[in-house]
C-alpha cells in the first residue's frame, strides 16, 4: 500500500507541476469563461433590429414581434430588443435602403419579406417577423369570437395532454437528465483525455527503460494502480477547478439559469464517473505497456477509443428510451454502464436492485481488470522494441 | 550470502539459463563475465523477479528472495532508465522510498550520495539536463540510495570515460569493504581482473568457471614463460621447443602446460649468469575467459 501510494504521489507531484499541466488547466479554464462571459459582455445590451416597410399591412406585425418580446424580456428580466421601422414608399428605394445595409429586412404588404442574402440557419429578425406574422393573422381570425381565441391561446400554450410517470412522481426530471446528460459528455471526455495520459505516461517509462528499476521494488500492480489513481486525481481535480469556475462564471452573470439538481442524481454521477474512468484507465494502462514507442500507442489503444465511443453513442438511445431492453443489458457490461447507469437513474428508470447490482458487477469488473491488466502489464514491460502481442505479454505476465 | 541454484529459464526453443549456479559473498566483489547473449542479464532480472525462471532458486541469506529481501538490494539495470524530467534529487529520494526508507532517510542518503559522486550543484536540475557521463552517475546512486547488502549491476562501466571508471571502481571498491556483496558483469576483463576478488564465467546459461580470480588462474592448465638472456646467447631449452609461442629478438615467448617443472630451465639461464628476463605466470583472464567460452 505504502508503494501504491508512493507511485500515486509521484505521479501527483511531477504531472501536478509540469507545464503542460498547469497550461492545459488555464486554457481550459480560460476557454470555458471565454465561452460563457464573452456573448454576455457583446450581447448584455438590447438589440435593435432595423426593419424596412413599403406599403399596408406591416404595422401589425411588428407591432406582435414588440409585445412578443416584450413578454419574454418580461420574463428574463433583461432590456426588451428594439424594433425600428423605415418606411420607403416604393419597393425599389427599400431594397436600395437594404443593399447599404441601413435595414435588415424590408416587409412588402405585410405579405412577403425580403433579405440580402440568404444564410445557412436562417435570419434572427424574419424568424421573429415570421412568429409575430403568424399571430397577428391567428388575431385577426379569431377577432370575432373572444371565447374561442382565449381557448386557443392556452391550447397553444400548454401542453394538452396530462404526462404521468409509473416511476412515480417527480415526474419533473428534465433538469436531472440535463445533468446527466452533461456527466455523460464529461465522462467521455475524462476517458479519452486521461485514458490518453495514462496510456502515454506508461509508454514513456518503458521508452525510457525506467521500468526495469522500479519493477526491482515494485509489484505491476502498484505501478499501474497508482499510475491510474495519481494520473485520475490529477484529472478530476483539473475538471472539478474547470466546473467550478464555470459555475461560479454562470452564477454570477446569470446568462443561463441552471437547472435544478438533487443531490442523488450528482452523487450517482460522480460514483460512475469514478467507476467509468477506473475501467478505462486500466485498459489504456495495459494497452501502453504493450509499446515502446509513443507512436505506436494510439494504435495499440485503438480497441479502448472504441469502447468508448460505442459507450457513448449507446447511451444515446438509452436517453430516448431509458427502460428499453438495450438500456438493461448495457447496465450490466462494464464499458457502458458508466454511460448509461447515470442516465437511467436521473430519469428513475432504474431500481434499486438493479442499480446495486450493477456497481457490483462493475466493481467486480475492475478487480478482475486490474489483475488482467496487470499481468499483461507485467509480460508486456520488460519486452522492448517492437509491439507486443496480448497473447505474449500474457503468458509472460505469469 | 547469495545463492543462485539451478537456474533454467527458455524463452520458446532458447534456452537463457540452464542450471546456472554460483554464489556471492558479503564484503566481495564478483565479476559476472559472458560473451553476449549468455545469459548474464537473465541471470540478474531472476535476482529481482523481473524474470520468472522455469526452475531453480535465489536465496539471500538462506531465505528465498522475495519482495522483502528485494528492499535491501540495489539494481543497475544494463538498459539505463531514469525520469528524464524528474530533478536528480527529488528522483533519488523516490528511488530511496521505494526501497523502504522515510522521506528524511532517502533525502539524507540522497545529499550523500550526491556529495561524494560530485553531483550536489546538480541537484535541483532535472535529469535530462545533465551530460550522459552524469545521467550515468545518477544511475549508479539511484542503485546505492537504500545503501543496498547486495549490489546488482549489469554492465555498469559500458559507456564511461577513464575517470568515470575510476570513480565507479572507486565506490564499488567501497561498499565491498562496507560489507556488502557486489557483483556485476562487465566485457572489461582487465578492470574485473583488478577489481574483482571472484569471478564467475557463464556461457550458454551455464557456469564454466568460478571461484577467486587467483584460483581461476592457478587452475589454468597452461603457464607463459618469457625468457631474455644478454646479446648473442640463447637459452638451452631443454626440450621444450615445441611449447615456443613466439621470438621477438632475444626474447622468447613459451606456453608451456602447468604440470612441467620449469625449475631445470631456470637454474640452466641463471648458469650463464646473463638473464635479462624471466617470467614464469599464469594467463591472464581474458585468456582463461576466451578459452572457457570457447
Amino acid at each position: 500500500m505504502t508503494n501504491l501510494w508512493l507511485v500515486t504521489r509521484r505521479e501527483l507531484r511531477e504531472r501536478g507541476r509540469s507545464k503542460g499541466f498547469i497550461i492545459s488547466s488555464v486554457l481550459t479554464v480560460a476557454i470555458l469563461l471565454g465561452i460563457i462571459l464573452i456573448p454576455q459582455a457583446l450581447g448584455g445590451d438590447a438589440a435593435t433590429f432595423e426593419i424596412g416597410a413599403v406599403g399596408e399591412g406591416n404595422e401589425q406585425i411588428v407591432e406582435a414581434a414588440r409585445q412578443f418580446e416584450a413578454g419574454l424580456a418580461a420574463d428574463e428580466e433583461t432590456e426588451p430588443d428594439v424594433f425600428e421601422v423605415t418606411e420607403f414608399s416604393t419597393a425599389e428605394e427599400g431594397e436600395a435602403s437594404l443593399r447599404r445595409g441601413d435595414v435588415e429586412v424590408l416587409l412588402i404588404d405585410g405579405t412577403s419579406a425580403v433579405v440580402a442574402q440568404q444564410g445557412f440557419g436562417g435570419n434572427e429578425v424574419v424568424d421573429r417577423l415570421q412568429q409575430a406574422a403568424g399571430a397577428s393573422r391567428l388575431q385577426e381570425l379569431m377577432a370575432e369570437n373572444e371565447q374561442v381565441a382565449s381557448e386557443v391561446v392556452e391550447v397553444l400554450s400548454n401542453d394538452p395532454l396530462e404526462v404521468r410517470s409509473l416511476s412515480g412522481p417527480g415526474s419533473d426530471n428534465a433538469d436531472s437528465s440535463v445533468i446527466a446528460y452533461a456527466g455523460l459528455v464529461l465522462l467521455y471526455i475524462a476517458i479519452l483525455t486521461y485514458g490518453n495520459t495514462v496510456l502515454t505516461g506508461v509508454t514513456e517509462e518503458k521508452n525510457n527503460r525506467v521500468v526495469e528499476v522500479l519493477l526491482a521494488t515494485l509489484q505491476p500492480w502498484q505501478m499501474l494502480g497508482g499510475k491510474v489513481l495519481g494520473i485520475g486525481i490529477l484529472g478530476l481535480a483539473q475538471f472539478a477547478l474547470t466546473m467550478a469556475a464555470a459555475f461560479a462564471a454562470i452564477r454570477i452573470t446569470g446568462v443561463v439559469s441552471l437547472p435544478a439538481f438533487d443531490l442523488q442524481t450528482v452523487g450517482v454521477l460522480v460514483l460512475w464517473f469514478l467507476i467509468g474512468f477506473g475501467i478505462y484507465a486500466a485498459l489504456y494502462a495495459a494497452a501502453g505497456s504493450l509499446t515502446s514507442r509513443t507512436e505506436d500507442a494510439q494504435s495499440a489503444a485503438l480497441p479502448m477509443t472504441m469502447l468508448a465511443v460505442v459507450g457513448f453513442f449507446v447511451s444515446f438511445s438509452v436517453l430516448d428510451d431509458p427502460s428499453s431492453l438495450v438500456a438493461r443489458i448495457t447496465t450490466f457490461i462494464p464499458f457502458t454502464a458508466g454511460f448509461v447507469v447515470p442516465i437511467r437513474n436521473s430519469l428513475g428508470a432504474i431500481s434499486w436492485a438493479e442499480h446495486a447490482l450493477a456497481v457490483v458487477v462493475a466493481l467486480g469488473a475492475i478487480v478482475l481488470l486490474v489483475v488482467l491488466a496487470a499481468r499483461i502489464y507485467a509480460g508486456g514491460l520488460l519486452r522492448f522494441g517492437s509491439r507486443v502481442r496480448i497473447k505474449d505479454a500474457w503468458r509472460a505476465g505469469d | 550470502m547469495l545463492h543462485i541454484h539451478d537456474l533454467h529459464k527458455s524463452y520458446g526453443a532458447v534456452k537463457a539459463l540452464d542450471g546456472c549456479t554460483f554464489v556471492a559473498n558479503r564484503g566481495r566483489m564478483l565479476g559476472f563475465l559472458g560473451p553476449n547473449g549468455a545469459g548474464k542479464t537473465t541471470a540478474m532480472r531472476t535476482i529481482f523477479g523481473l524474470v520468472t525462471p522455469d526452475q531453480g532458486t535465489v536465496t539471500w541469506d538462506g531465505v528465498t528472495v522475495s519482495h522483502e529481501e528485494r528492499m535491501r538490494f540495489g539494481y543497475m539495470p544494463e538498459s539505463r532508465g531514469l525520469y528524464p524530467k524528474m530533478k536528480v534529487f527529488d528522483q533519488l529520494t523516490y528511488f530511496g522510498r521505494l526501497h523502504g526508507m522515510s522521506g528524511n532517510e532517502a533525502g539524507k542518503a540522497a545529499s550523500e550520495l550526491l556529495e561524494r559522486l560530485g553531483l550536489a550543484d546538480r541537484a535541483h536540475d532535472q535529469t535530462e539536463k545533465l551530460s550522459h557521463g552524469n545521467q550515468q552517475r545518477v544511475q549508479l546512486a539511484a542503485a546505492l540510495v537504500n545503501e543496498p547488502e547486495l549490489l546488482v549491476l549489469d554492465e555498469p562501466f559500458s559507456g564511461l570515460d577513464p575517470i568515470g571508471v575510476a570513480t565507479l571502481a572507486e565506490v564499488l571498491a567501497e561498499r565491498a569493504e562496507g560489507g556488502a556483496a557486489v557483483v556485476f558483469s562487465s566485457h572489461q576483463l582487465d578492470l574485473v581482473e583488478d577489481l574483482c576478488e571472484d569471478v564467475v564465467i557463464i556461457r550458454q546459461g551455464r557456469v564454466v568457471q568460478t571461484g577467486t580470480v587467483e584460483e581461476i588462474k592457478d587452475a589454468s592448465p597452461v603457464r607463459h614463460l618469457e625468457i631474455e638472456l644478454a646479446d648473442g646467447l640463447a637459452p638451452g631449452l631443454d626440450g621444450l621447443e615445441e611449447f615456443v609461442s613466439a621470438r621477438e629478438g632475444n626474447r622468447i615467448y613459451l606456453q608451456v602446460p602447468a604440470e612441467i617443472d620449469v625449475r631445470p630451465l631456470m637454474s640452466g639461464a641463471l648458469a650463464t649468469g646473463s638473464v635479462r628476463r624471466f617470467v614464469y605466470t599464469t594467463p591472464s583472464l581474458s585468456e582463461i575467459f576466451l578459452q572457457a567460452v570457447k
